[in-house]
């Protein structure tokens, strides 16, 4: 992708300057650009190919204090235009918030090509290579005796661009890419059987695992799950693998963080900035500017400069995520979180996982679970869950169609161990870490319950 | 640019729908009920193509061997209006448009996409598609011919596009006062206004033509209430494919849909931790996303021809207590599932998939319906133009049993009671998750203490033969809901009348 062939810079520029014309005391323009390609095979034959290039525009307008946003994929100056009027006649009919508005210009202070999100190599991968990788995935985990059946392997790529101009002088690009490769397995027998699978992915093509290690991971996560079975309702300490870290603790607790749950008190944490809530094992960043980061961009979605922001130290909560209009509302500073966090992690600890599960006595390695039933309200997690059975340090069987259960500000206190295992291969990620305990659900009569 | 999700999943909370600020000749026919007018109108307005460069892009897409190609036309038009805080916080408007080009070739698709509608643009994403196939043919462009949906199960009256801002406004205050005066003790309001319409036009390489408009419309609520140090959230929401008139109605004004999610919240200010394990289980009105994720999914086409659902060899088998009879249903009037055609132009209508506890239909787009020699029926969604057809569900419906509610409670000495749901999960091998943001517990046949955030997990096959009882209060409230599938999504609805389950795992405290 050339840099900006069809003007997209000037385009947004100009639509500022026409909303200002038409009575916006404040507009701002985004433009975002995505060329992507993937391809789906299944016991060894394509499946599927997509390819397409794909154009959207936002806007978000403000007349004195009322705010009003649009968007469209149809780029006819006159689709742009009447949008642009539109919103502003919407706008009109708002109702005043003084605090709402762009952010005040702040320059971005490094260049994007040091932050390393754009890899050339990306978009010369043809698609038979492409094709090919998604190939040897499958066919490497196909040939594991474990493995009866192939869900599919894909492989894919995405090149985009960013442009964002605003009425208070920022105008700025930056482009990026990924490419992930992923795949899914079944082993088991009959109707007892398991899929589980693995997903890696990179900004940088070379950035991305060997066809043979994702699939490696993919077979050896589904294998161990055979003859899965449910254990009794108890209280156990729980170990949770890197990618459950990040699931269940670290993505549940963005949302906790969010400038909005905090401002609506729809978060656990509202009253909470400056205590310890958590273990003094863990230290939490939101780092936008990781080189070579998933997470990371020049700039948020309001053209606020990323940052790292240290959310969490040694257990003390240090800070929420907040755009410009809830750092304004908190009386905070907006971390340049409009829109995605960035490479949000917990810093890696000093302990090997294999030395983790020895010092468990009787516990759940968490390996899997649904992303579901968590309230930011009250810090509630409870949801369905696969793992491995610890018995005196070592793992005994494989357990699945329980439920694990807890409230994240005890779990955030009962982090006890914190593995050295930190991969950054998602935007969200953490390394192993044990809780002292939470609650299973699986076998035998319902007991307790009540409490708040 | 959150890991794949790799299993099924449906959420309420959502994205949405609204209402449209095109208007002109085509409404007017709408409104007066006509179904799309043939010939000119709908695509050469809304999409300015012809006919004859329709069928030079279908020869294109077809031009290295492909089966079969279709077009698949888009625009909609989002409408947002958010009211928090006292004030209309934000409105928004977001337009969609573009053509999503598909070639079949044996089991293999080939997709490309462009919002561009220009002749140029078309064909080279028709050349992408293409490319599944490589053989190389000289292919005839096809004959088109238009056909009209069979029917018209959307109420098209006083549709939200050619209704002023101002009345949106006042259906949002109205829910946002509502919510606010039900109780002193919810201390927030938000309420969110969605409205969308969408037009589509299908062409394919057989020669068909066809077009849809849909309105979809959903008001969403969230009260927050607070007593001492306690807060909870209630949510609630109106919706369906409908029109400003639909609010008037005794069940959906936004009066009573503001007093509901208040409700939910106040109840959740006392609510206790649901006990942990094995116990007998009654789902109220809205656990239509039980049967979604425990029917519907592992019922859809994919995974039934590529034999990764756990049902795929059960066609005809008892699945089921003989008490279960679950369907599909997109030619239900007005609901957020209904269609009168689906996203490849098939009519839609009434798919048994378990009938008296016998496994019998599976949920059929056009590829899944060819490899398994069936016919399409009605299930291919697409989430826009950016998205090929998945085989998905509509609006999946328990059907009413004999039983009273009163009676089933009756029969349950201890044991938890669903009343407000939130989303679910299902894995290929039928283990499934949902979670109930309300429920009772049911101490000897009665309703007794709130309960708050239970997740509820179980196996298809064990679970379906553990449902004991059918209710016979069919069609109060239903599950509302945004089903999402390999990044897709889809607004579908869930409707079951009270039922029981010998018993569920429970996930709480100890």
């Amino acid at each position: 992708m050339s840099r900006d062939p069809e003007n997209n810079m000037a385009l947004a520029e100009n639509l500022v300057t026409y909303g200002r014309s038409r009575g916006a005391s404040e507009i701002e323009v985004s433009i975002r650009v995505t060329s992507e390609f993937s391809a789906s095979v299944r016991e060894q034959n394509v499946e599927r190919l997509t390819e397409a290039e794909a154009k959207d525009l936002g806007i978000r307008i403000f007349v004195e204090g009322k705010a009003a946003a649009a968007a469209s994929q149809d780029f006819a100056p006159t689709t742009l235009h009447r949008i642009v009027d539109n919103a502003i006649t919407r706008a009109r009919l708002g109702g005043v918030d003084s605090l709402a508005g762009l952010p005040d210009l702040e320059p971005v202070g490094i260049s994007a090509g040091t932050l390393k999100i754009y890899d050339p190599a990306v978009l010369e991968l043809s698609p038979e290579s492409k094709i090919a990788a998604a190939m040897k995935i499958e066919a490497v985990g196909l040939a594991d005796k474990r493995i009866n059946k192939s869900s599919g392997a894909s492989f894919s790529s995405v090149a985009g661009m960013r442009y964002l101009a605003n009425s208070k002088g920022f105008s700025g690009s930056y482009r990026w890419t990924s490419v992930s490769g992923s795949v899914n397995f079944q082993a088991g027998e009959g109707d007892d059987f398991q899929e589980d699978g693995w997903v890696e992915s990179s900004t940088a093509a070379a950035g991305l695992p060997e066809p043979e290690a994702i699939a490696r991971i993919a077979v050896q996560r589904v294998a161990r799950l055979i003859g899965a079975r449910k254990v009794e309702n108890q209280n156990v300490p729980v170990v949770l693998e890197p990618y459950m870290t990040a699931n269940l603790i670290l993505f549940f607790l963005t949302q906790c963080l969010a400038g909005a749950n905090i401002d609506r008190g729809q978060s656990f944490l509202l009253d909470k900035l400056g205590f310890k809530i958590g273990s003094g094992l863990m230290t939490i960043y939101n780092d936008g500017l990781m080189p070579g980061g998933l997470g990371t961009s020049l700039f948020d979605a309001e053209g606020v400069p990323a940052r790292k922001t240290l959310v969490m130290d040694h257990g003390v909560l240090k800070s929420f995520l907040l755009n410009t209009y809830y750092g304004r509302k908190l009386k905070m500073a907006s971390t340049g979180n409009g829109g995605e966090p960035g490479n949000f992690h917990l810093a890696k600890g000093v302990s090997k996982p294999a030395d983790i599960i020895k010092l468990v006595d009787k516990g759940l390695l968490l390996t899997g679970m649904g992303a579901l039933g968590q309230d930011p309200t009250t810090g509630d997690i409870s949801t369905g869950v696969s793992g491995l059975w610890i018995e005196k340090g070592e793992v005994v069987f494989p357990v699945a169609g329980v439920t694990v259960s807890g409230n994240l500000g005890n779990v955030l206190r009962g982090v006890e161990m914190v593995g050295d295992d930190l991969q950054f291969n998602d935007n969200i990620v953490g390394p192993t870490i044990k809780v002292a305990q939470m609650t299973i659900g699986g076998k035998g009569t319902a007991r307790g319950g009540e409490g708040r | 640019m959150r890991k794949i999700e790799r299993r099924e999943f449906i959420k309420l909370a959502g994205t949405g729908a609204g209402a449209i600020l095109a208007s002109g000749l085509f409404h007017d026919r709408l409104l007066a009920g006509e179904l799309p007018p043939a010939g000119a109108s709908l695509w050469d307005d809304r999409f300015g193509v012809s006919r004859e460069v329709m069928a030079e892009v279908l020869r294109s897409a077809l031009s290295k061997g492909g089966d079969f190609a279709d077009l698949f036309f888009e625009y909609k038009i989002l409408v947002n209006v958010t009211m928090e805080d006292d004030i209309i916080r934000q409105s928004s408007e977001s337009v969609i448009r573009g053509v999503g080009i598909r070639v079949l070739k044996g089991r293999q698709t080939g997709f490309g996409y462009t919002s561009s509608l220009i002749p140029e643009s078309m064909n080279r994403a028709a050349l992408t598609a293409a490319a599944i196939a490589s053989s190389g043919v000289k292919v005839r462009p096809p004959d088109i011919r238009e056909r009209r949906p069979d029917k018209q199960v959307y109420l098209l009256e006083k549709l939200f596009t050619d209704a002023p801002l101002e009345d949106r406004l006042a259906l949002v205050k109205e829910a946002y006062s509502a919510t606010l005066a039900y109780d002193k003790r919810i201390v927030k309001a938000i309420v969110r206004l969605n409205d969308e319409m969408q037009y589509v036009t299908i062409v394919n390489s057989e020669g068909l033509m066809i077009s849809d408009a849909r309105p979809q419309v959903r008001l969403y609520v969230t009260a927050i209430a607070q007593e001492g140090q306690g807060r909870s959230t209630g949510n609630s929401s109106a919706a369906g494919r409908v029109g400003y008139t639909f609010f008037r109605r005794p069940g959906s004004t936004p009066k009573e849909t503001g007093q509901k999610a208040a409700q939910e919240a106040i109840a959740l200010l006392t609510a206790v931790n649901p006990a942990v394990g094995e116990q007998p289980v009654v789902l109220g009105g809205g656990a239509g996303v039980m049967i979604h994720e425990a029917v519907g999914h592992p019922l859809e086409g994919e995974g039934i021809w590529r034999k990764t659902s756990i049902v795929w060899d059960k066609f005809g088998q008892m699945v089921a207590n003989p008490a279960v009879t679950i369907y599909e249903d997109a030619t239900l009037p007005e609901l957020r599932g209904s269609l009168n055609i689906d996203d490849e132009g098939t009519p839609t209508r009434r798919t048994m998939m378990i009938e008296k506890g016998k496994l019998a239909g599976f949920l059929l787009d056009r590829l899944s319906a060819g490899i398994l020699g069936l016919e399409p029926n009605g299930h291919g969604r697409r989430d826009s133009y950016r998205s090929f057809p998945l085989c998905r569900m509509t609006n999946t419906i328990l059907a009413k049993g004999e039983a009273s509610p009163e009676d089933i409670l009756k029969t349950v000495k201890k044991g938890f009671y669903a009343v407000a749901y939130e989303g679910g999960v299902v894995g290929s091998n039928g283990q499934f998750t949902f979670s109930v943001h309300l429920g009772y517990l049911i101490e000897d046949g009665r309703l007794t203490r709130p309960v708050k955030n239970a997740t509820l997990i179980g196996a298809n096959l064990q679970v379906l033969k553990d449902i004991e009882l059918v209710g016979n209060d069919q069609h109060g409230d239903y599950f509302k809901g945004v089903c999402l599938r390999g990044g897709q999504s889809a607004a579908v609805t869930g409707v079951t009348p009270t039922f029981k389950i010998r018993q569920m795992t429970i996930g709480g405290r100890l």
